[in-house]
């Protein structure tokens, strides 16, 4: 089966400021994948390439097995992080519109535009103008237009920014069931915790530059399962011990990492003749820490 | 094509169904209606109604006849000629004769102008005539008409007893005095054409529709770009169309629902006015007409002015954020067409000049200056080709261009580029 994404050594600059440098990468698919990085590292102007909103100065894009034509796009459904509606257009003749561009039929459109709607139980407004909806109203109204027109892949940036708690849950069910169905599902984001729980794969990328890319099952192991979280109380020395390589505190817990070799067990014994452990867990390292730890402390998104 | 073809109805239907074009379009020929008849009927209320003058002069005969030819009905001349008695007065005028001079009686007289007892008196006693120079004393406040009246009625009566006074019979003298009546005939391929007054008219009205229409929607088009840039759609829609489809989408959109306006404008003209027009073509000597060829430089005129600016008008959109720094940045599009409205009357004035040729076949002139000249001369055929072909060409110039700087401005939001910058977005590849 071919990748859904081939992207090979796109390049991207205005200026003199190199937006994103000979990255390449594949997302297989059915596969969710994850393009992650801090704001500015490339991650929206890599999705305008592959969608065709902008031409990469040098390199490839390969979309389902083929060269990038404008056709392809019909298979695909974007949801940018800058999204908006016309304010002064009934929702239904938006949907429509919005289908219509997409390659379907007014009838079918608005057919599915139904269904859709009585879905996400907002039947009662697509009557009305998009202004007179509140925003979690438009939040749906822009998922049910990303995916009215049933694509086979399904691209977007930072969905999760600006959500209403019940519009994100309702956003991740719809895409475990994507998933479910055999789509491949894009996210860009810089928010690591939504990729752990939901990504195959990941792309990590910084200025511009691809700085990790692969399966996250295999990244993860690949660091060792040398992380230890544990909360305790008391003031226990740890942070300047050699076996410490780095030291985290979050309040509730402290997450640390142990130079290569080290054994967890004497962290335990050291931690409880100072300190009264009620959670000890060696574990793998968290997304976060891995992007912490590569693209440079205090650069943190 | 068919992205553009759902770009161009949503853009369309949308506009069309607002509220506000529908009361626009059809209050418009409202209010023109009101503003050409109103200030007509309210001169006429004024004019009506009874008017009572006195005369005073040293010669009865003289007051008599100059009393004569002022309550004379009007009875003049039609055409372009507006030399004499042409104000269609209504009034009907009481003239008294007074033959005592003394200051005692101009006390009197000017005791009764101002108790309103009379509308105003004539003092054109001998003195007077002999200085040529005759007093009228009233309380209105300054009226052309009524004084290019009198002057009329007074030049007819004094030349009239002077006739009469060296042996001139007194209908040879009206014979002599009916003024000559000058009609202008323009000659069009050979034939007898349209009469120069009304095309003027023509030509002005037309050129002045076409501004208006070619900027306000020249205008709706930048608004729209700006509307959709602040409202954060276009890159759901860039998903799917090209910069270069949702360009042509939004001209072409905004563009037809201009030519409807102006369709639905000139079809309640039509109607509203065609009892006018056979009320006109009397007035006017049988001459009142547009001219096919007008209406067909117009129409085409429109449409080019309206891709031109139009497309500059979208590049602009593209570049700023708000409704206000638009207005900052508009003048490089408002600029060429306030100077075509400015250097229209050089044109008018000498249509077959070289100065005129050069000037209208410069495409951000063209859709005034040569519009103009195709009214109110006909240029040579090869004049008008080539000046459509520069046009054209000048057009999809433009629209490159347009599509360039829009298809990087629409996905800028922030700082408003300067002019080096620009450049370098022109370059940008896709």
């Amino acid at each position: 089966m071919p990748d859904a994404v081939e992207l090979r050594g796109i390049r991207k600059s205005y200026d003199h400021f190199v937006a994103v440098d000979r990255l390449s990468l594949n997302i297989h698919e059915g596969s969710v994948y994850g393009l992650l990085g801090p704001n500015g590292a490339g991650k929206t102007s890599t999705i305008r390439m592959m969608i065709g909103i902008t031409m990469p100065d040098e390199g490839e894009v390969h979309l389902f097995g083929e060269k990038f034509h404008r056709e392809q796009l019909h298979r695909i459904g974007y949801l940018p992080e800058e999204r908006g509606l016309y304010k002064k257009m009934k929702v239904m003749d938006h949907l429509i519109f919005l289908g219509r561009l997409h390659g379907l039929h007014e009838q079918e459109a608005h057919k599915r535009s139904r269904a859709w709607a009585e879905r996400l139980q907002i039947s009662e407004w697509t009557n009305k103008k998009v202004e007179e909806l509140s925003k979690g109203m438009q939040q749906k109204i822009q998922f049910i237009a990303t995916l009215l027109h049933d694509p086979d892949m399904v691209i977007m940036d930072e969905p999760f920014s600006g959500l209403d708690p019940a519009n994100a849950v309702m956003l991740k069910d719809v895409l475990i069931e994507l998933k479910k169905a055999g789509k491949t599902i894009l996210f860009s984001t810089h928010n690591m915790d939504q990729v752990e729980r939901l990504c195959d794969s990941i792309c990590l990328v910084d200025h511009g530059n691809p700085v990790l890319e692969g399966d996250l099952k295999k990244i993860k192991s690949s660091y060792g399962k040398n992380h230890i979280q544990m909360e305790y109380e008391g003031n226990p020395q740890l942070e300047g011990s050699p076996l410490v390589q780095s030291f985290n505190n979050y309040g509730n817990y402290v997450e640390l990492r142990l130079v290569p070799g080290a054994d967890p067990q004497q962290i335990l014994r050291m931690a409880s003749e100072q300190a009264r452990i009620s959670r000890f867990e060696v574990l793998e390292p968290s997304l976060e820490e891995i992007f912490i730890d590569l693209v440079g402390k205090g650069k943190r998104a | 094509m068919h992205n553009v073809w759902t770009l161009i109805r949503r853009e369309y239907l949308e506009r069309v169904r607002t509220r506000s074009f529908v009361i626009f379009t059809l209050l418009m020929p409202a209010a023109m209606a009101g503003i050409v008849f109103i200030p007509t009927r309210i001169a006429q209320m004024n004019s009506g109604g009874e008017r009572r003058f006195v005369i005073v002069a040293n010669d009865p005969k003289l007051a008599e006849t100059v009393g004569h030819a002022l309550a004379a009905p009007a009875k003049g001349p039609s055409g372009g000629d507006f030399e004499e008695d042409e104000s269609g007065d209504t009034a009907t005028y009481v003239i008294t004769v007074a033959t005592d001079t003394s200051d005692a009686e101009r006390d009197r007289l000017n005791h009764m102008v101002n108790e309103g007892q009379i509308t105003g008196y004539l003092w054109m006693t001998d003195d007077a005539l002999a200085q040529h120079k005759v007093v009228y004393s009233t309380k209105e406040a300054a009226d052309f008409q009524q004084a290019s009246k009198l002057r009329y009625a007074i030049r007819t009566g004094v030349t009239k007893q002077w006739l009469e006074q060296h042996g001139i019979a007194g209908a040879d003298v009206d014979q002599l005095l009916t003024p000559i009546r000058l009609e202008t005939v323009r000659i069009e391929k050979g034939r007898k054409g349209t009469s120069g007054s009304t095309i003027f008219l023509t030509a002005f009205g037309m050129v002045m529709l076409l501004y208006a229409v070619v900027l306000v929607y020249g205008m709706a088009v930048m608004r729209s770009v700006i509307e959709e840039k602040s409202t954060r759609i276009l890159e759901v829609l860039l998903s799917t169309v090209t910069a270069k489809e949702l360009l042509a989408g939004k001209i072409l959109g905004v563009g037809a629902v201009g030519l409807t306006q102006i369709l639905v404008w000139v079809s309640f003209a039509a109607l509203f006015s065609a009892p006018g027009l056979i009320a006109a073509k009397s007035f006017f000597g049988g001459g009142f007409h547009i001219p096919m060829a007008g209406v067909f430089a117009f129409a085409l005129f429109f449409l080019l002015g309206y891709l031109l600016y139009s497309a500059m008008y979208a590049a602009i959109g593209s570049m700023v954020n708000t409704d206000q720094e638009a207005q900052q940045m508009q003048w490089p599009a408002m600029m060429p067409i306030m100077i075509a409205i400015f250097l229209m009357n050089a044109v008018i004035q000498h249509p077959n000049s070289s100065m005129a040729f050069w000037l209208s076949i410069i495409p951000f002139f063209a859709p005034i200056l040569m519009l103009v000249r195709v009214l109110i001369e006909q240029p040579p055929m090869w004049q008008l080709l080539l000046c459509v072909g520069i046009m054209l060409a000048t057009i999809y110039g433009l629209l490159l261009l347009a599509a360039r700087i829009y298809r990087i401005g629409i996905l800028m939001y922030g700082k408003r580029p300067t002019l080096p910058e620009l450049r370098r977005w022109l370059r940008y590849a896709g």
